[in-house]
């Protein structure tokens, strides 16, 4: 399954990056949480732009969901501090704080139509009435729900229920809106229409957005950016592209998207070059730019599977270049992964496209192949 | 919405299992109610038994004798309508003291965690265990003018000459609030359990303090709860007879009381017969409301 992301990523990295540069809106110091001396966020420093969409990306019990509770005041951190706009929100109950949460399950009140949802955060603010109203009015309208307004929430169909769990949110102008797995409850084909129309609506109000998320799919096509978190820590943040091309370590490679690892040591260390023999691979594996780094470390390689080349023929470089044999093929339309087993028996993960449509071209079982890469396609990873 | 639920029954199938159920209440409610029903509509004799027959059969001829007179005595006398608006009365207090005593403790089990929920849970079964009219018995020894409370209260000097407390109303209302208080908390409680905490934990993420959280989201939620709890009390206390009759007073006018004086001490069992249809019928209306939204709980459930 993990072969989609490649389809997916060019969405995310044409997206424009929404107050990029600007001074951090939310900011977390040092925040840790242990729950009966376990620790679940360890020592999270992050800094969120004002109108941006940012993702927190992780396996489950990683820590990603006690961050966003923490965020919402749900839960306060047992270190550390939280800031909107300079402020500290340290102490400041769920209820007093500016943020919204839509929750995975969406907990829409049952004995409520979906209008009283909606203003049932507006009338804890004591608003007029007839504010109230055109404020629930005008957000039913940019959820396309206002037919719906006097159904009670076991009435709509599951899309339907998470705009209303959106709109409800919405309707309070938050500071900050907090998506809890916004896409867990939905079926797959439902989750990436939706995918695409919550983040329209998010982007036409402007909201500034925390999501936590397992799905990377999901992660790449609605964020601006992406903490990948793992044991409590944050790993690596950066936009989908930066995150898919530029890993800093093996766990972000490996969680996203498919990686072939090739775990070796540095033999030329220069400035605009570096080798690295690695007992997976018979020939060196050479990259075309300086590290910071020392003959003599310890390494992995990392190298996409549609960044590497098959062939029959042998090609011209001497580095990067390894013979193996095909193994399995998995054909998915669009594209094959090849599973090519080489001499070292690592096995090694190649996507093709198949723009062609006679398939008579394409390579077969047992095939003696080569499998090759330029000498920018691999990433070095220290850790 | 989800139908898909409903359909493993068989439509030939439902009948076997909606049956038994019917014929139980046919034979153990309809059957008895026609009887007495049908001896409200005869005249008192001293007979064996003591009321006069409904036909007779003589030379051909059929004679059908209904009497209304019983009914139109009890508009006559206003003992009865004095006794059923006091059960009425009483039986509505009852229910609230329950209600404003048992929601809490309701509230409170279902917000227990693990081991103490069942703990709780046994405390308020527990005394069922023991027969109900020997605790009542038990009350009687507690508020007597020589009892627990009267007792203490003069050793500690609170009062001079002991509080009269048996044989009043107050004795009632404790009796009745003591026996039928599981019967609210019970049905109270499972529901309260099923309140999902995520609807009051984004009650909070929308503004809301305790107070509102519980008014607008708690409250609402397990009104099916406070109905049938308050029904399972409000029913049986309107003719509630073994508490008032040794816990209150000649004051204390209950239906109850005047039924029983009326089969056994007047012996006068069409009255008696009429005065339990009445009862029944001025009782359909909560027994109806309680099955309306019982069935509506189920709904919501399916």
């Amino acid at each position: 399954m993990t072969e989609t992301t490649t389809i997916a990523h060019p969405a995310g990295a044409g997206q424009p990056e929404p107050g990029s540069g600007g001074a951090a809106y939310i900011e977390l110091v040092g925040v840790s949480k242990s729950f009966d001396g376990a620790l679940a966020v360890n020592n999270v420093d992050l800094s969120i732009r004002k109108g941006e969409l940012f993702a927190l990306l992780g396996a489950s019990g990683c820590g990603k969901s006690t961050l966003l509770r923490m965020l919402s005041g749900f839960e306060q951190p047992t270190s550390g501090d939280i800031l909107l706009e300079g402020q500290s929100l340290t102490g400041l109950p769920a209820n007093q704080r500016p943020f919204n949460m839509m929750f995975q399950s969406y907990a829409l009140f049952p004995h409520m139509t979906v209008e009283q949802n909606l203003a049932f955060g507006l009338k804890q603010e004591r608003m007029d009435k007839r504010e109230i109203e055109s404020r629930v009015g005008e957000m039913l309208e940019r959820v396309q729900m206002s037919e719906y307004r006097k159904r009670k929430p076991d009435q709509l169909s599951g899309g339907q229920q998470q705009r209303i769990a959106l709109a409800r949110c919405l309707v309070k102008r938050p500071k900050l809106l907090l998506l809890d797995e916004p896409m867990g409850a939905l079926d797959k084909k439902l989750r990436t229409r939706m995918q695409l129309e919550i983040a329209n609506i998010l982007e036409s109000v402007g909201v500034t957005c925390v999501m936590v998320t397992h799905d990377q799919e999901e992660a790449m096509t609605m964020a601006n950016r992406i903490a990948i978190m793992d044991g409590g820590r944050i790993l690596q943040v950066g936009t989908p592209d930066e995150i898919y091309e530029q890993p800093n370590c093996r766990y972000t490679a490996e969680f996203i998207g498919s990686v072939n690892l090739f775990d070796g040591v540095i033999v030329d260390d220069e400035v605009d070059y570096v080798n690295i023999k690695s007992p997976q691979a018979r020939n060196t594996l050479h990259i075309g730019h300086g590290i910071s780094g020392f003959a003599g470390q310890p390494v992995s390689v990392a190298v996409r599977p549609e960044k590497i080349q098959i062939s029959l023929q042998k090609p011209e470089q001497a580095f990067n270049c390894e013979a193996g044999e095909v193994d399995e093929i998995a054909y998915l339309g669009s594209h094959s992964v090849y599973h090519v087993k080489l001499g070292s028996g690592m096995d090694v993960l190649v996507t093709a496209l198949n723009d062609e449509r006679w398939a008579g071209e394409r390579l077969t079982w047992q095939d003696k192949v080569w499998v090759y890469w330029d000498e920018h396609s691999a990433v070095v990873l220290t850790s | 919405m989800k139908p898909a639920g409903r359909r493993w029954r068989l439509p030939g199938q439902h009948w076997l299992l909606v049956i038994p159920p019917y014929l139980w209440l046919l034979l153990f409610f309809l059957a008895p109610f026609a009887i007495v029903f049908k001896i409200s509509l005869a005249e008192s004799t001293i007979a064996q038994p003591p009321y006069t027959a409904l036909y007779e059969y003589v030379n051909d001829v059929l004679t059908l004798r209904l009497s209304f007179s019983n009914y139109l005595f009890l508009l006559t006398d206003s003992l009865y309508f004095d006794a059923y608006v006091s059960s009425l009365r009483i039986a509505a207090i009852s229910t609230l003291i329950c209600l404003v005593i048992g929601y809490p403790i309701a509230y409170g089990i279902a917000r227990a965690q693990g081991p103490m929920q069942s703990l709780l849970l046994m405390l308020v079964v527990l005394p069922s265990w023991t027969s109900f009219l020997i605790r009542i018995y038990a009350w009687m020894g507690i508020l007597r003018n020589n009892g627990i409370i009267n007792t203490v209260l003069m050793a500690l000097g609170v009062v001079d000459e002991p509080v009269r407390m048996m044989n009043t109303e107050l004795a009632v209302y404790i009796g009745i609030v003591y026996t039928y208080l599981p019967f609210l908390v019970l049905p109270l409680y499972s529901n309260l359990v099923k309140l999902d905490n995520r609807l009051l934990e984004a009650a909070t993420d929308l503004g809301a303090g305790p107070v509102s959280r519980f008014l607008r989201i708690t409250l609402p939620l397990s009104m099916g709860g406070v109905i049938a709890g308050c029904m399972l009390v409000f029913i049986p206390v309107v003719g509630e007879f073994v508490i008032p009759e040794l816990l209150g007073g000649s004051e204390t006018l209950m239906i109850g009381k005047v039924l029983w004086g009326e089969f056994f001490n007047n012996r006068d069992w069409p009255v008696a017969s009429a005065v339990a249809t009445v009862m029944l019928v001025v009782l359909l209306i909560p027994i109806s409301l309680f099955h309306r939204y019982q069935f509506r709980e189920m709904e919501g459930e399916d």
